[in-house]
């Protein structure tokens, strides 16, 4: 999952990417509001956090650019204005839902999972695979009974996949989803945590479940 | 029910009504008293002018013929005085249309007497010997009323006519009784008139009295009607439309600045409270927990200062602040305080320069100018490129005045924004995206102090990047 961070105080966006990340999230930080459309028009973010005090392009100009190119990430708005004018306002732009400053880090974290798991429809909080699960609440991964440990980054990966079980991801995909945009793809990391990944989660099992589909890239296939 | 009545009483409009038709009243009896007393004395100038025509003219009959009339013998003609008299003064007497009564004496006998008076025996006799003059008698026998009477004393002759004042009394007591039918008629007309008239005109002020009551500080958008009219009412609304606007515009100011004061206080707790919460849900390292800390503190002293700052604002928009001038020597002054901010320049790398070739000395409060120069000198260093320099200089400015300038290299301010920097949490979009942490405050203190000292603070700035503050004391 990953999540684009506009916020121009630069110690705010630096403690909301550390307990994104906490939570096994992507995070991309921007501290402007051209910067954040930039990159909101070009990444494929699951989840955008917005101020709407910002420098260059305030945070409603951006949310309706947002939506007025049809994109419909759902978008999470703070700020330290909290009358009700200032709430309708943001919700009428496009915002999904609100959050005023200073909030509570707990509440921002549940209610991005709730973001999140409204934009699956499925609500599926339970990801599987034949014996494989992955709770996107509680962050627990289990083959079969045992527990398994897993990085963020690699939990990051696992996610995606699962998500898209039976289908192949290209590893550009996958280097763009679970990294920061400045991450350059041609480097060879995402095959290590692949690695590691298969280690943790096939190493026991009869049944392989990751497979590498030379020359295009990764997938989850159930097996039988 | 009462206190509505009582409401009423005291109510303007009341009170104007009453006046209305008191001043009414007066004038109505004041004008019929004049009428009253006018007619009264006309009448009686005029019964006095016919008598005393009257004396006059029998006088002049019987005296004319000198006939003795005193040793009167009765003749074959006459036989009595009586009748010569009515014979000579027949013109006199005889057209008496009044029946007024006429007695004439020629020494101390009487010799002629009106028909009207010889029933009775009456004279109308006067000791006085003043050749002419006006009396007024009562005599039951001869009328009810008063009389008034006109004498003439002249060569032994003395006429007397007599007239009762009752057509007079008719003409005043008819006046009078309309006058007491009429006044209150129209007394009750002038009441009714000016109540209609004051509750027609006061009805606005009830306008402008309802209109008020509903304006609070929700609706100061709400104007009051009427001030297109130019009479008092229309001032009144338009002086309190004037007000409403003042009104409105420092509620204006007054919320735009605890929103923005609120804004500026909750970031530093938005950092405070995440940081905290962060590193309470994770393990970290001592060290971690170090960096934790040092920087809450920072935003704690970050708060410390937009607090400071807002309390001194708010106490120089109420002119709390004491100002104490001493003359002091802006050199010595300046270079000790460059002098201790050089270590905050050299985490930049920025050398700090500072000019100065004579002696300037000013009147100023050593405490507020440090506030300023340090300010400036913060900025200065805050918003200089990496590397450079920030010169301060002092000049004489004029013959008794300095100049203090702080000039660095950085980025160009559109002159546009001169004016706006000094506003209350004006903040450049590059400051708030340098992250620098201010929270526009701090030259709006700068100016408040240079204000109080009555000198002014300028900014100049050039495309190529460098920016000076100028202060002019």
């Amino acid at each position: 999952m990953k999540i684009l961070v506009v916020e121009d105080e630069k110690k705010v966006a630096s403690f909301l990417k550390k307990g994104l990340e906490q939570e096994y999230y992507t995070v991309d930080v921007t501290y402007d509001g051209k910067a954040g459309l930039d990159l909101s028009l070009t990444e494929n973010y699951d989840l955008i956090i917005l101020d709407i005090m910002l420098p260059l392009l305030d945070g409603i100009t951006l949310l309706r650019e947002i939506r007025n190119a049809k994109l419909d990430v759902p978008v999470l708005m703070l700020t330290a204005k909290d009358s009700t004018e200032d709430k309708v306002q943001g919700l009428d732009s496009g915002a999904d839902d609100y959050l005023a400053k200073p909030f509570a880090l707990e509440e921002l974290l549940a209610r991005v999972r709730a973001l999140i798991r409204r934009k699956d429809k499925v609500k599926n909080i339970l990801l599987t695979a034949d014996d494989l699960t992955l709770d996107t609440q509680t962050h627990k991964v289990k083959r079969g009974d045992n527990d398994i440990n897993l990085t963020p980054k690699e939990y990051a990966i696992l996610e995606y996949l699962l998500r898209n079980k039976n289908h192949v991801i290209s590893r550009m995909k996958l280097t763009e989803h679970v990294y920061e945009y400045q991450f350059d793809p041609d480097t060879n990391v995402i095959d290590v945590y692949i690695n590691k990944l298969r280690n943790k989660i096939d190493k026991d099992s009869d049944r392989l479940l990751l497979h590498t589909i030379r020359g295009i890239g990764y997938m989850i296939k159930e097996g039988r | 029910m009462y206190d509505r009545i009582k409401l009423f009483v005291k109510s303007t409009r009341f009170k104007t009504a009453i006046w209305y038709s008191l001043v009414f009243l007066i004038l109505e009896i004041v004008m019929g008293s004049i009428i009253y007393f006018y007619l009264r004395n006309s009448l009686y100038a005029q019964l006095d002018l016919s008598l005393t025509k009257q004396c006059e003219l029998i006088y002049h009959f019987v005296s004319e013929k000198s006939i003795d009339l005193y040793e009167f013998k009765p003749d074959s003609i006459y036989s009595s005085p009586d009748e010569l008299v009515y014979d000579l003064a027949f013109e006199a007497v005889a057209l008496n249309p009044h029946n007024t009564f006429i007695q004439v004496r020629y020494k101390d006998k009487i010799i002629f007497k009106t028909e009207n008076l010889r029933g009775y025996h009456t004279t109308l006799s006067d000791s006085s010997s003043q050749s002419q003059l006006i009396k007024t008698f009562s005599n039951r026998n001869l009328s009810p009323h008063e009389i008034r009477a006109a004498v003439l004393n002249k060569n032994g002759y003395q006429i007397v006519t007599a007239f009762p004042v009752v057509l007079i009394n008719d003409a005043l007591n008819s006046l009078s009784d309309l006058y007491i039918i009429i006044a209150p008629v129209f007394f009750l007309i002038s009441v009714i008139g000016g109540t209609f008239i004051s509750i027609k005109s006061l009805s606005r002020i009830d306008s402008i009295i309802d209109r008020t009551k509903y304006i609070t500080a929700r609706n100061l958008e709400e104007k009051i009607s009427g001030d297109e009219f130019d009479d008092e009412y229309g001032r009144l609304a338009k002086t309190m439309n004037e007000m409403i606007t003042r009104i409105k515009k420092s509620i204006e100011y007054m919320n735009q600045f605890s929103i923005s004061a609120a804004h500026e206080l909750k970031t530093p707790l938005t950092i405070l409270r995440g940081e905290i919460e962060l590193a309470l849900r994770s393990k970290m390292t001592p060290d971690e927990y170090k960096e934790v800390l040092q920087s809450n503190l920072d935003e704690t002293l970050r708060l410390i200062n937009i607090v400071d700052k807002l309390f001194f604002i708010s106490k120089t928009d109420h002119s709390l602040i004491k100002i104490n001038k001493e003359k002091t020597e802006l050199n010595n002054f300046v270079a000790s305080l460059v002098e201790s901010m050089k270590k905050v320049a050299e985490e930049k790398n920025i050398n700090l320069k500072y000019h100065s070739n004579q002696k300037i000395y000013a009147e100023i409060d050593i405490g507020l100018m440090n506030q300023v120069i340090y300010n400036l000198i913060e900025n200065a260093i805050k918003f200089s490129d990496e590397c450079k320099e920030v010169e301060i200089r002092i000049d004489k400015y004029n013959i008794n005045k300095a100049s203090i300038s702080v000039t660095n290299e950085g980025e160009y301010i559109p002159i546009e924004l001169h004016k706006k920097i000094f506003e209350r949490f004006f903040r450049l979009d590059s400051s708030r995206n340098r992250g620098t942490g201010g929270a526009g405050l701090g030259l709006s203190v700068v100016k408040s102090i240079v204000e109080m000292h009555g000198g002014e603070i300028e900014v100049e700035s050039t495309t190529s990047g460098l920016t000076t503050f100028i202060i002019k004391i």
